[in-house]
């Protein structure tokens, strides 16, 4: 009697089968278990477009599957290409998980200190390989979501989707807007320069007008760890933007989801009629099932998607690195991201509290009520023509507001400051330092006398500065006069000094305002950082 | 759906070609971007400089007798300071110690009046440390043309100098040679400087140039030292700086070494372009 006896099931099947039968059912059987339902002749006639037998076997990896049972096994035909969805959600999770694995490999390379963070990402620029590239697509990828996402939301809004039985679906959609753009918004302080702590700051000023004061200073004292961003603020948009966002929206995403699948996606608005939700009720003869009609259309959706990320991020679009974070140096023309740009334009509008509070808070709770106020049955164009009307009023405002929060509009400045911003701005590189450096001939330098200037570069920048400075006149500043001083330094170095002298008028005194940039022979910044 | 799949495949492809494209030139990229950030170091070094150290070490970093010395120098960069003063590190490490951690003492063989502060955060002044990398890269591009320039100049001597007499009779003076001293490694407008107008002899708003300021402040109760005439007032204030010090500045912060560094001739070519000033 054997101490053990060994049992290996696939010796019995050989045994009764034969070798090539036996190992023939056995990989079948492993690859059902991997597909979650479909043996490898199912998955042939899939990728063949067979007709599906009856029972149709690809219903199967929804009901036992974990990735499929969050798709709808079947579409109406009515849904099932680019309109009504422009599949803009798939696309929204599909941003998300480009935005995790990107945001994965910087955090490797990342610490969330005020101390080395600024140095860290030099490092990922200088000595991570593809460490620019994920830079690039992260910082790509979250714009990209932040657009598709409002996208998806107004193209909610226009099918009229938000109406019942979809209103809870909708609130869930409103808290996935805003935990993409406070994720984005967060991310925005980590690389720790210029741009991000001034553009953060911006935002976070908001928080400590909020009324009553102790609120509104305590707030603040809770977004930025301090009464300014320190070590404390950036460690805790460091934990917004890993941990707790990304749970939320991974918490929300799945409720969003699951609802999507409960209601199923609402028919163009003329499909049904008015008052009717058909979604769940779609007759055999106009089914398009998910497998493989809908799985094929959405992966070469985000494969070209994909291409368009990678390849613009490789050869275009280089994310901004400014110099290194500085409290005490505030730069000129300093601007919130892009997609805040409409409340730094509200902000300009007047009172703090007013504008950069009460009103946003007060959008916020339309849109998340929006279909418990707005429950007029019908979703047809025709019958919605105050709240089409209206949403496109907003659209439009919207984009109002945000040039109104760019510098163009109402940002007191001095024009001797604009006109030497205009070569030397604070912000970006600008003229100056994209000029070639072997075109800056040393001397000096009228701008009124730019058609004189020796070289063509040099041409052009001080016709530039000529035309900033004829801002500079008016009936309080006369004789006013553009001085570009181009010295040789040092080794490679040259050292330019802007100067703009006037009259002052009221005083009858000579004032100045000079600024001076030191450009090396090898600083390069046409590569974007 | 064929062309579906077609289309999904090709760019599942064309996105792998780019990620090799981008694979291959990722060595050639990294070292771009280390050169043209250290370029940028140097760059923002040189503004750290003119606002934190050109007041003493002069502009250029020529030094000030008296006052700080050159950093602009061919004995930092060849070893022969560090050799002096026993420190045993690269040029670049001791640069970067000095300028974090000030000096408290002078170096042996100097005696300049005033300490170097600590310029480090981390010692308790005011620069972060990639503003400290950054004034320390700057520094040390002038490495090559500090060395070039020592192969080539051969000290002159210096002659007859004019002393702190200050009755003695000067030549006649040349205005413009005057101007191109005060902005030569005298280093004048290392100290005397207003951000707004320039070198501080120039008339500025309500005040004159210097050339009325000196006639007036010989004329004035307050006035302590021994010049009758504007030309002895101005000779004065080079060669005995603290004969006179006008309300609102300290005594003993302007070097009194004038006297055995300038020629009676490049006092009255400086005295001359001062007194033009109105």
């Amino acid at each position: 009697m054997a101490l053990f006896r060994v049992h290996i099931p696939i010796l019995d099947e050989v045994k009764s089968k034969g070798l090539k039968p036996a190992l023939r059912d056995k990989v079948d059987d492993i690859f059902t278990r991997v597909t979650a339902g479909l043996n490898m002749r199912d998955v042939r006639g899939v990728l063949r477009d067979d007709l599906p037998g009856r029972p149709n076997p690809r219903l199967k990896p929804h009901a036992e599957g974990f990735w499929l049972h969050m798709k709808p096994t079947y579409y109406h035909n009515l849904v099932d290409g680019l309109y009504p969805t422009f599949r803009l959600g798939w696309l929204s999770v599909y941003a998300f998980a480009f935005e995790i694995i990107t945001g994965v490999y910087l955090m490797i390379y990342y610490t969330p200190s005020p101390l080395v963070a600024y140095e860290n990402m030099l490092d990922i620029l200088s000595n991570v390989p593809f460490g620019r590239l994920m830079r690039d697509m992260h910082k790509l990828g979250a714009e990209v979501m932040v657009i598709v996402v409002a996208l998806h939301m107004l193209r909610t809004f226009i099918t009229g989707s938000y109406k019942f039985p979809r209103q809870f679906t909708w609130a869930t959609g409103v808290i996935l807007l805003g935990v993409t753009l406070i994720l984005s918004f967060s991310g925005y302080l980590l690389p720790w320069d210029q741009l991000s702590l001034w553009a953060v700051t911006i935002g976070a000023s908001m928080a400590e007008a909020a009324p009553p004061e102790v609120v509104g200073t305590n707030l603040n004292l809770l977004v930025r760890g301090a009464p300014e961003f320190g070590a404390g603020g950036l460690l805790r948009f460091y934990l917004l933007h890993i941990i707790a966002l990304p749970l939320a929206g991974i918490l929300a995403l799945g409720v969003h989801y699951y609802k999507v699948i409960l209601h199923g996606h609402s028919l163009p608005p003329g499909a049904e009629n008015a008052g009717e939700d058909t979604a769940r009720k779609v007759p055999m003869n106009v089914r398009t099932y998910f497998m493989p009609t809908i799985l094929t259309r959405e992966l070469w959706y985000v494969s070209v998607f994909t291409f368009l990320l990678v390849a613009y991020s490789a050869f275009v679009f280089h994310a901004p690195l400014e110099p290194h974070a500085d409290p005490l140096v505030t730069p000129l023309h300093i601007t919130s991201p892009w997609y805040f740009l409409w409340l730094q334009g509200m902000l300009k509008l007047g009172d703090k509290v007013l504008w950069g509070v009460i009103l946003p808070t007060v959008i916020i709770g339309l849109l998340v009520s929006l279909p418990y106020l707005e429950v007029g049955p019908s979703r047809r164009y025709g019958d919605r023509r105050l709240g089409l009307s209206a949403g496109l009023l907003s659209v439009i405002v919207l984009a109002a507001l945000s040039y109104m929060g760019t510098p163009h509009y109402a940002v007191p400045t001095s024009p001797d400051q604009e006109a030497v911003a205009s070569l030397l701005p604070q912000t970006q590189p600008g003229p100056l330092r994209l000029a070639p450096w072997g075109q800056l001939v040393l001397g000096s330098y009228q701008a009124a006398e730019w058609q004189q200037a020796p070289t063509p570069a040099m041409r052009e920048l001080l016709h530039t500065f000529d035309d900033e400075i004829n801002q500079v006149q008016s009936s309080e500043r006369q004789n006013v006069e553009g001085i570009m001083v181009v010295e040789d330094w040092q080794t490679d170095l040259k050292k330019v000094t802007l100067r703009v002298v006037w009259t002052d008028m009221t005083t009858n005194q000579p004032n100045e305002f000079s600024q001076t940039a030191f450009l090396h022979r090898s600083s390069d910044y046409g590569q974007g950082e | 759906m064929k062309w579906q799949i077609a289309l999904g495949t090709l760019t599942v492809l064309a996105t792998l070609i780019v990620l090799a494209i981008v694979g291959v030139g990722e060595p050639k990229r990294m070292a771009e971007f280390t050169t043209s950030y250290n370029a940028r170091q140097i760059e923002t070094g040189g503004l750290i400089f003119e606002n934190n150290c050109r007041s003493c070490h002069g502009p250029q970093g020529k030094g000030i007798e008296g006052v700080a010395p050159a950093i602009n120098a061919a004995d930092l960069f060849n070893g022969d300071r560090l050799k002096a003063i026993g420190y045993a590190g690269a040029v670049e490490d001791y640069v970067r110690a000095t300028i974090s951690s000030g000096r408290p003492v002078p170096s042996q063989g100097t005696s300049y009046p005033q300490r170097m502060p600590t310029w480090a955060q981390r010692f308790g002044g005011p620069l972060r440390d990639d503003q400290i990398d950054s004034l320390v890269a700057y520094v040390m591009n002038w490495q090559d043309r500090a060395l070039q320039e020592a192969a080539k100049v051969t000290p002159t001597p210096l002659g007859e100098v004019v002393g702190t007499d200050i009755t003695i009779p000067l030549p006649a003076g040349n205005a413009d040679q005057g101007k191109a001293l005060t902005e030569s490694n005298l280093g004048c407008v290392g100290c005397h400087i207003l951000a707004a107008t320039g070198p501080a002899w120039l008339p500025s708003g309500d005040t004159p140039g210097i050339g009325d300021r000196a006639a007036s402040h010989i004329g004035q109760a307050d006035y302590t030292g021994q010049a009758t005439t504007p030309e002895q007032y101005l000779l004065e204030s080079i060669v005995s700086p603290d004969a006179h010090v006008v309300e609102g500045y300290a005594a003993g912060i302007m070097p009194a070494n004038y006297g055995a560094r300038i020629t009676p001739q490049e006092a009255a070519d400086m005295i001359a372009y001062l007194l033009s000033l109105r």
